[in-house]
């Protein structure tokens, strides 16, 4: 019996320190309260008097990294289902008839690492509004019907996207850069597949991503956070976990490595202006999470005006605007270059953008006072992201679901203590001399002058 | 420069620990003849916008676009102190930014920086304004990225279908045309003209100033004074209004490959000083709820359909959508539009859109640019910058029958422009329209 004793509380002491050390190792910036309930939901709320509204947001490990090509566009879709129909609100009439009484602002949006869904509205309103959505969330119905209508809004969205010359030349890099694995990173997905998504499919994805355990939810703006975490818990504590994490028992394939630089060229009669776009296999924060902070201050380095990218292209008039990116991913984030050529210099601007690019890694491509000038920016930029209240919880649940909370609350500091090194590893690993995609959109006219072929292609 | 950004972080630190303070009030008061506008803020943030009053106004038809090129060339040519990669530098290291724009109705030079760097970015702010160096090599420089920007413009099928309805629509009027102009006129344009054309417009009658920050009275009052030093006082400069009706439907169309179509229709709108005004805000964004619900949801027909009340010097309505049914889309607009000039609006609908528009309001004071904007919109069309203050007692002050009745008044007949698959369309269908109740079942 006292050896039981002794037993349960030196469980309950490792479980206590256990607690204590978890507790410890989580940093949330101040304002910023946490807690997660018994069935796995992680709850955020920030406090931020501003305004007197209230934000709420829940979202999802879900989007185009769980789809292969039998589910590409269905996070997507299911998205869009959110906003139908639920067992509160039986139509989307009565749906959107619930949403003007709230006075909300709402909206939802599917990336390739996070879906998520927010409301904005009156601080009195958020326990009336977090009901809601929690009828969205666990209790939505799928009708065929409801569903043939909405298949052709999301086919309709598709199809802007295509109407957009840019956004054609980004899905045709895209394919390229992730081969085999496209759909995991084209949450707009495939026409077939939206076209012919049943109520069943919807079912599928909501019961393997749509638990407790997989999901963040924030509260933010003038809340008190001992009462907004009870109000979480009254209203969600009953959602069942699903007793294990989704994304562990469906894993996620790794994407192969572009094998041998590819550039081609697209015409496109609506293409008014000609656009390139380069694009590299980038680091992934699950395996190389200093490469992704790196990769920011490097980014920032040569959007400075006084960098040598932006003086050889843009002040040189080779191009009108030229922006390097890399996009934070837990699963291979790309790197792009995006780059709006003088329709009368194409072929110079190319060449100055390779020999840009080849100059990279050397010691001398920026200065240390640009670093600083660099960092500086991105401390500033996070005064200027923390302004808006109500986007607060959209940048938390992208750092929750491509990073960790940790991330986000330390990204500013870890800018700052980026060095030399940090950013030449970054380089040499996933840029210079590394195999990418290239493409040019032009229009056909602009293009017989220009002769793109001639040129843009692998030496 | 390592201490300096410390002691940004821990401003921001600071800011993030203590809830934001509520934001006190605003003020105005006059610098030598030109109005100054302040919103404290509450926050860490400065938003200055100086609005030159005019737009399309201040030029003729062969010179649309010279606005714009005087606003790009400002912070894009360099100033008397700085050449243009100096001046720009400089605004980099602290993130600031000074930029300018202009559209139909007036232009817009505004500075945004963190409140530590305000001693800093304010005078290349003043030097882009007073003296700007309209430098030859740069100016022909960004003429090639204006007319870029124009081709870029037209590649994006949501701003192109809005052109081209404004096109249509306001033809023989000046609000026909564009404030960007066209690639023609911008490649014509010289760099001395255009720094003529904007000492002819830089004048105090035409001028005021939006401060959004905490900085203090006596700051900004001798700040603005300096500014405005050099600036010659000019002639008083009244907006003309002008009314728009539409007498017959008409339908225009362009081939496009595109993957959808686009529809954009443009109608009749109260003006500014109109006791309809506000009742027809709310109207337009009661019917846009219903006109979502029947395309999109009912319909299945558009992704985005959208209808709005665009206000200025002249205001009207418009509608939009991206659809692969152009025919089917048409059928249900007009019958939304019947249905809701017999039926009207419902109590709760207008009761709920109240609460909407209050959220609304406080959601655009979230940021000190859109605060900003809002005062500067307010006091360029309305000659009262209150009005963005007090939008939401006169919301309040609003009756179902003044919306259906503004409704009613002013939806009539409607210019429709169409870009995409010409075969897909059936222009009787929107010149006449689908109900078959006379020439056109939206007639006033």
């Amino acid at each position: 019996m006292i050896s039981k004793i002794i037993k349960s509380i030196t469980l309950c002491t490792a479980l206590l320190l256990m607690a204590t050390v978890s507790f410890a190792q989580l940093r949330l910036p101040a304002g910023y309260y946490y807690k997660q309930l018994p069935n796995g939901l992680q709850v955020v709320v920030i406090e931020n008097s501003k305004v007197p509204l209230a934000t709420i947001e829940i979202a999802v490990k879900n989007g185009s990294f769980t789809e292969d090509s039998v589910y590409n566009g269905l996070s997507h879709l299911f998205e869009h289902m959110f906003f139908k129909a639920n067992k509160d609100y039986p139509t989307q009439a009565q749906f959107l008839k619930r949403t003007q009484e709230l006075g909300a602002i709402w909206n939802g949006t599917t990336g390739n690492e996070r879906v998520n869904y927010f409301f904005t509205f009156d601080r009195d309103s958020l326990f009336q509004g977090l009901k809601f959505l929690n009828a969205a969330i666990r209790f939505p119905i799928y009708r065929v019907e409801d569903m043939k209508k909405e298949r052709v809004v999301v086919d309709g969205e598709f199809q802007r996207m295509e109407s957009n010359p840019f956004a054609q030349l980004y899905i045709s890099v895209n394919k390229k850069v992730w081969g085999d694995l496209f759909t995991r990173k084209n949450p707009i997905g495939i026409h077939e597949i939206i076209n012919t998504a049943t109520p069943e499919k919807m079912m599928v994805i909501k019961n393997k991503y749509y638990f407790p355990n997989n999901s963040l939810l924030t509260i933010c703006g003038d809340v008190k956070h001992e009462e907004a975490f009870a109000m979480a818990e009254k209203i969600f504590g009953s959602w069942e976990s699903s007793g294990s994490d989704p994304i562990a028992k469906y894993p996620i394939p790794k994407f192969k490595p572009i094998a041998k630089t590819d550039l081609f060229v697209q015409e496109s009669s609506i293409s008014r202006v000609p656009y390139i776009l380069y694009e590299w296999q980038g680091p992934s924060y699950e395996t190389d999470s200093a490469s992704t902070i790196a990769a920011d201050v490097f980014s920032t380095i040569v959007g400075l005006n006084a960098s040598k990218l932006q003086q050889a292209l843009v002040d040189k008039g080779l191009a009108s605007s030229v922006s390097v990116d890399y996009s934070t991913s837990r699963y291979t984030g790309p790197i792009s270059i995006g780059v709006v050529p003088n329709p009368n210099k194409v072929k110079e601007c190319y060449y100055e953008l390779n020999k840009q690019i080849n100059m990279w890694s050397q010691a001398d491509y920026y200065t240390d006072e640009q670093l600083k000038d660099a960092k500086a920016i991105l401390l500033r930029n996070d005064e200027y992201a923390k302004e808006k209240p109500s986007s607060l919880p959209s940048q938390l649940s992208y750092s929750w679901a491509s990073t960790s909370l940790n991330y986000y609350t330390d990204n500013t500091d870890d800018y700052q203590k980026v060095t030399r090194e940090d950013i030449k590893r970054y380089l040499d690993t996933y840029v210079v001399g590394k195999p990418f995609v290239g493409g040019i959109i032009i229009n056909p006219e602009l293009n017989k002058t220009v002769n793109a072929a001639s040129f843009f292609a692998a030496q | 420069m390592k201490k300096y950004i410390y002691s940004l972080l821990i401003i921001a630190a600071t800011g993030s620990i203590k809830p934001a303070m509520a934001q006190n009030k605003a003020y105005d008061f006059m610098v030598d003849g030109v109005k100054v506008i302040v919103q404290p803020s509450g926050n860490n943030i400065v938003e200055i916008q100086t609005v030159i009053r005019g737009g399309v106004q201040n030029y003729p038809a062969e010179k649309m676009g010279i606005e714009a090129m005087a606003m790009r060339a400002l912070t894009e040519c360099g100033t008397l102190k700085h050449d243009k990669n100096s001046f720009k530098n400089e605004l980099d290291k602290v993130s600031a930014s000074v930029y300018a724009y202009t559209t139909k109705d007036y232009a817009v030079i505004s500075m945004s920086c963190v409140k530590p760097d305000f001693n800093i970015v304010w005078p290349l702010y003043t030097e882009a304004i007073d003296q700007p160096k309209f430098d030859t090599t740069e100016f022909s420089r960004i003429k090639q990225d204006a007319i870029n920007d124009l081709h870029a413009n037209e590649s994006s099928p949501d701003a192109s279908i809005d052109k081209m309805a404004n096109k249509v629509a306001f033809a023989g009027r000046k609000y026909a045309e564009e404030p960007q102009g066209t690639p023609e006129i911008i490649n014509g344009l010289t760099a001395a003209e255009t720094k003529a054309y904007y000492n002819s417009i830089l004048t105090k009658s035409r001028m005021f100033v939006v401060v959004v920050g905490d900085i203090d009275q006596a700051q900004i009052e001798a700040k603005v004074k300096a500014l405005i030093a050099p600036i010659k006082k000019g002639a008083p400069y009244t907006m003309p209004e002008s009314f728009f009706r539409v007498y017959n439907n008409s339908f225009n169309a362009e081939s496009k490959e595109l993957a959808t179509n686009y529809v954009e229709g443009v109608t009749s709108g109260p003006q500014l000083n109109s006791p309809d005004y506000y009742a027809f805000q709310i109207a337009m964004r009661i019917f846009a709820d219903r006109h979502f619900l029947d395309i999109r949801t009912n319909n299945g027909l558009s992704y985005a359909p959208q209808a709005w009340f665009s206000s200025g010097s002249t205001s009207v309505a418009k509608f939009s959508v991206s659809t692969t049914m152009p025919n089917k889309y048409i059928a249900v607009f007009d019958k939304l539009v019947d249905s809701t000039k017999h039926n009207g609006f419902t109590p709760a609908e207008l009761a709920d859109m109240k609460v909407t528009y209050l959220t609304g309001f406080y959601y655009k004071n979230e940021t000190n640019a859109a605060q900003a904007s809002s005062i500067a919109a307010n006091e360029v069309l309305h000659n009262d910058w209150r009005k963005a203050l007090t939008l939401i007692d006169n919301v309040k002050k609003v009756t179902l029958t003044d919306i259906n009745n503004a409704f009613s008044k002013y939806i009539g007949n409607i210019v429709w422009v169409y870009q995409g698959d010409t075969k897909k369309v059936d222009p009787t269908l929107y010149k006449n329209g689908t109900l078959h109740q006379g020439d056109n079942p939206v007639n006033n």
